[in-house]
């Protein structure tokens, strides 16, 4: 679940705007619980990527080489409000069953 | 930047190139280079050309075993697993060779029709060393037959660090296919 999961909190981080592949990596790897490493993160990228979720562009740097940025493309952003709807679903049906009933 | 933490650098994106045998070229080249960019950035982060800040670097980033095994599942790249006949292999790359030889061919074989290693596992399984515990048997049959018991110490010596050498080197050659095996097999699990 975790696997099919990653792929659009990837694509919601990029929502917000676009992001250096450095930085983006370590937001997701510094959450708890979301990656097993932060080189996993680079294959999902690249997959994004082929699937047209996602671009990847260069951009000049103040200091040092030009950097890789990666950027939501319209089909992304399709996609991932697709998913915020399925998902908040999902999540009150699975909710409906597991959460504790204190009443009962 | 360090030499060692250069090589140690090095090392990992090549061992990280060759895990990923399997997966289409394009794929294969773009991880190795974003993941070769992540390096760069952090050493740069980091400021420290320490070899224990690179080593946590590493780290972080994760076995490249985990990685390939990670966009193997995301590329759909069908995932071997390991059964019956890597671990025949194994045995017969080992121990074959003592059935005049030709366990040792069956072995070698098995070896390179599997899909569980990667080739350069598969040049260690044949090259390191030929015939498996056979050879150094096979050798010091030889030598205690041709031998007139007047050999200096040296002499002796000599053979046994080669006789050892040779035990030592298939042992480890059975001992790291059969962990790549796991590796490679145990980490491919399906979503």
């Amino acid at each position: 679940m975790r696997r099919g999961t990653l792929q659009y909190c990837v694509l919601a981080l990029l929502s917000e705007q676009e992001r250096y592949g450095f930085d983006l990596v370590r937001e997701l790897a510094e959450v708890d619980g979301m990656v097993t490493s932060e080189g996993t993160i680079y294959p999902l990228l690249s997959r994004l990527r082929r699937d047209g979720l996602v671009e990847s562009f260069w951009q000049e740097s103040s200091a040092g080489p030009p950097r890789r940025y990666y950027r939501l493309t319209e089909s992304g952003r399709i996609a991932l409000d697709g998913f915020r709807g399925e998902w908040g679903r999902f999540r009150d049906a699975v909710d409906h069953f597991i959460a504790r009933r204190t009443t009962s | 930047m360090t030499r060692s933490s250069q090589q140690l650098i090095d090392d990992y994106l090549r061992r990280l190139d060759r895990e990923l045998e399997g997966l289409p070229r394009a794929r294969r080249r773009e991880v190795v280079e974003e993941i070769s960019e992540h390096i760069d950035e952090a050493q740069a982060e980091a400021n420290g050309d320490g070899e224990a800040a690179t080593l946590n670097l590493l780290e972080r980033l994760g076995d490249p075993s985990e990685i390939a095994a990670e966009a193997r599942a995301r590329f759909g790249v069908r995932v071997e697993s390991a059964g019956v006949l890597e671990v025949a292999a194994i045995i017969l790359l080992l121990v074959g060779g003592l059935l005049f030889g030709l366990g040792w061919l069956v072995g070698v074989a098995l070896l390179w029709s599997s899909g569980v290693w990667t080739t350069h596992d598969k040049l260690l399984g044949t090259f390191i060393f030929p015939g498996g515990l056979a050879l150094p048997l096979f050798i010091f049959t030889v030598w205690a037959a041709g031998s007139s018991g007047s050999q200096s110490f040296l002499e002796v010596f000599a053979w046994m660090i080669v006789l050892v050498g040779l035990v030592a080197g298939s042992l480890a050659t059975a001992i790291h296919l059969a962990r790549r095996m796991r590796a490679r097999s145990a980490l491919a699990v399906p979503t």
